[in-house]
């Protein structure tokens, strides 16, 4: 099912690229160089390419987890992006203010503040949830904005501005910086080009730990087991001895520890600051994208993370050789989430024995849909009573 | 914050109250639209994708045709044909409304930009001639009426056009059968149905005005505020809208009053630039007000009882 949403979307999507007169064969011949570094045809580096869509992929992974695992207890966390903003605000934060610090005790210091500050953002619409019934949807959303304005005070005007008139911070110590995978050196050649030119960083490793860990969290343990039975049905699951409210608070604090995660490893790992790119950032979004199509497992999320990173990747390699514009990767990514939450295909295949008529059973709508209609349906204090 | 004082001779100036009806109008519109979509019971999270694809489709025609009435047409009937993909894969397809209302919003912020390139190239758009913005009307008479002519008679047509629709829909939706049904349909359409109501007619009818409302919005911020477009120029103004609309509990005079407060706010930064308190903190305020609200200190926020959930028939 998700490999015949994405063929969806790339059929529909090449009809988009024809209709505009451009040629959706060379558009996609784009994608894939730059995606996997296969076909090139402009003499693209076969192996930055790769790297560069592995640089992509590390966020997707560790902030779609932070989408999936809400969605397991009924929960629709679309507050990756402000969680994650706020990570890597708290990671640049520290970074700057304790830049002399040795490697050892900041780097830590840096990722675990990200989290915390991750966990803190999500928090809010979690308590909001359990105790006043505050849908996560509209909270979540308010506490984006919140973040992303918060992130322009602090580099335009505010306390992290490198320099008036800039829109960046001061870099974080060098203690903060997460080493790359290749050796930062100018004279090591690998595949024709300099060691340091490749920017997968170690961060990578935290990604795929990340991965399990919400894996071994979620079928391992006794908070698993919670998580999981409040998504299935609250009701059920407060006769079972779970605390819903708790569990609705817990899954959140862990969801925004996730994507504080990964808005830290980005700034330590890949860009060192906050700059102007983070306004425009929308790998919360994409995360969304990952967990649906991933279907909520940890292997899923990694593949489907592989994909939108190589989506992006290959955006600007499609735009430079084929005359395509990169955001014709929103429109893939859009049609993507219309495929998988509609499940056309579904709909198509149960009307055809009936001759045309309408399925009489409702067709399942997407992971999302059969996951949070119980949630969405009863706040937790107006279901309970026991 | 040593410049807040500046606040009060600033409260008293004409300028200030005209500009914060401006904004408020750009809000309003959507949330508007939202109201009527999520008392149907389809909930709207993509106003933002709707409003910037108006944006540029006004912004599109007025430079083909030179004509702005033409080009906020276009911009309404784009908008609609947004929220019409909307209504489709949630109603028709059942799909969570959520995520369709997501992608609504990244299928719009990249189908604009991919056709700025594809029409325009790297460069910019272009600007839409003064003669080819959608004016500014003085109402006879009314507008020279001291201070508060300014503020109400001296505005842009859609600002007018606005506020008829403001009160035509608090009179629809609470004071005809029209009105009714749609409530109806949003707070049990098992009801509604077995009453004879079409479910997804009325639905697929509310997202879809949702969409002309959001459309209309982006054509006064395109071809009315502004005279060109720019990627992503909504800036957020759609979810500024979803969280008046929550403020003021699903009704269109309650979201009325929160597009006003949330609109003073941005004309308080707009008309002046001696307070010292940054204008991105002044910007968290809609939201943070908003967490407010949600969180109960000012009163529950509840919303119609169907929302959110696809209607199947024989479903419960």
């Amino acid at each position: 099912m998700p490999i015949a949403s994405v063929l969806f979307a790339f059929l529909v999507g090449a009809i988009i690229v024809a209709v505009t007169r451009g040629n959706p064969l060379s558009a996609y011949a784009g994608l894939i160089c730059g995606g996997f570094g296969i076909a090139c045809t402009q003499g693209e580096n076969p192996a930055l390419q790769i790297s560069n869509t592995i640089v992509f992929m590390i966020p997707l992974i560790t902030a779609g987890v932070a989408v999936a695992l809400p969605f397991r207890a009924g929960l629709f966390n679309i507050g990756a992006e402000g969680q994650l903003l706020a990570g890597a605000m708290a990671c640049t934060a520290l970074g700057i203010k304790l830049h002399d610090w040795p490697a050892v005790i900041l780097l830590p210091t840096v990722l675990v503040g990200g989290m915390l500050a991750g966990a803190f953002w999500a928090g809010i619409a979690g308590v909001l949830k359990a105790t006043v019934g505050a849908h996560e949807v509209v909270t979540t959303i308010m506490l984006n904005y919140v973040a992303q304005w918060l992130l322009r005070y602090l580099i335009i005007g505010g306390p992290l501005q490198l320099a008036a008139g800039t829109s960046k911070s001061l870099p974080i110590g060098k203690g903060a910086e997460l080493a790359t995978i290749l050796p930062n050196d100018n004279s090591l050649i690998i595949f024709d080009l300099p060691a340091s030119v490749y920017r997968v960083h170690t961060g990578l490793v935290i990604a795929v730990i990340a991965a399990a860990v919400f894996a071994i969290l979620l079928w391992r343990t006794s908070l698993g087991y919670e998580i999981r039975a409040a998504g299935q049905s609250q009701k059920a699951a407060r006769y079972a001895g779970v605390s819903v409210r708790r569990t609705i608070i817990v899954t959140m604090l862990i969801a925004g520890a996730f994507s504080g995660l990964a808005g830290a490893v980005q700034i330590a790992g890949v860009d060192h600051n906050l700059t102007d790119k983070y306004f425009s950032d929308t790998t919360g979004f994409d995360a969304i994208a990952v967990a649906l199509l991933g279907l909520g497992s940890a292997v899923g999320i990694v593949l489907a993370a592989l994909l939108f990173g190589a989506l992006h990747s290959g955006g600007s390699v499609m735009q430079a050789d084929a005359g395509i514009s990169s955001s014709l990767v929103l429109v893939l990514q859009a049609l993507i989430l219309f495929s998988i939450a509609a499940n056309f295909l579904n709909a198509i295949k149960l009307r055809i024995p009936g001759l045309g008529q309408a399925p009489s059973a409702p067709a399942p709508a997407g992971v999302g849909a059969a996951l949070m209609t119980e949630a969405a349906s009863a706040p937790p204090e107006q279901a309970g009573g026991t | 914050m040593g410049g807040l004082s500046d606040i009060f001779p600033l409260l008293l100036t004409s300028s200030l109250w005209q500009t914060t009806l401006l904004l408020a109008v750009l809000l309003l519109l959507p949330a508007l639209g939202g109201v009527i979509s999520e008392r149907s019971g389809v909930v709207n999270i993509a106003m933002e994708g709707m409003m910037l694809t108006g944006a540029f489709f006004a912004v599109w025609a007025d430079l083909n045709w030179h004509n702005a009435w033409l080009a906020a047409l276009v911009a309404v009937i784009a908008g609609g044909l947004m929220a019409l993909i909307h209504g489709v894969v949630s109603i028709r397809f059942r799909a969570d409304q959520i995520v369709s209302g997501i992608a609504i919003n990244i299928f719009a912020a990249g189908l604009t930009v991919y056709l700025v390139r594809t029409i325009y190239g790297l460069q910019d758009v272009g600007h839409v001639g003064q003669s080819e913005l959608l004016p500014n009307w003085n109402v006879p008479v009314l507008s020279t009426i001291p201070f508060l002519g300014k503020v109400l008679f001296q505005q842009n047509v859609i600002v007018y056009v606005a506020l008829i629709l403001l009160v035509l829909v608090e009179i629809v939706l609470f004071r005809t059968q029209l009105g009714l049904r749609i409530r109806a349909v949003g707070e049990h359409p098992q009801a509604a149905d077995t009453a004879g109501l079409n479910v997804y007619l009325i639905r697929y009818g509310a997202v879809v005005t949702s969409g002309l409302l959001s459309g209309l919005a982006g054509a006064l911020l395109a071809i009315g505020v502004s005279n060109t477009f720019v990627p992503n120029m909504t800036d957020g103004r759609g979810y500024i809208a979803l969280a008046a609309m929550i403020f003021g509990k699903w009704t269109p005079r309650g979201a009325f009053v929160a597009c006003l407060i949330f609109g003073l706010g941005e004309a308080i930064y707009a008309n002046n630039s001696t307070i010292h308190v940054s204008q991105y903190l002044l910007s968290m305020l809609p939201y943070l007000l908003t967490l407010i609200v949600l969180a109960g200190v000012v009163g529950r926020s509840t919303p119609p009882a169907a929302d959110g959930i696809p209607y199947a028939p024989g479903s419960e």
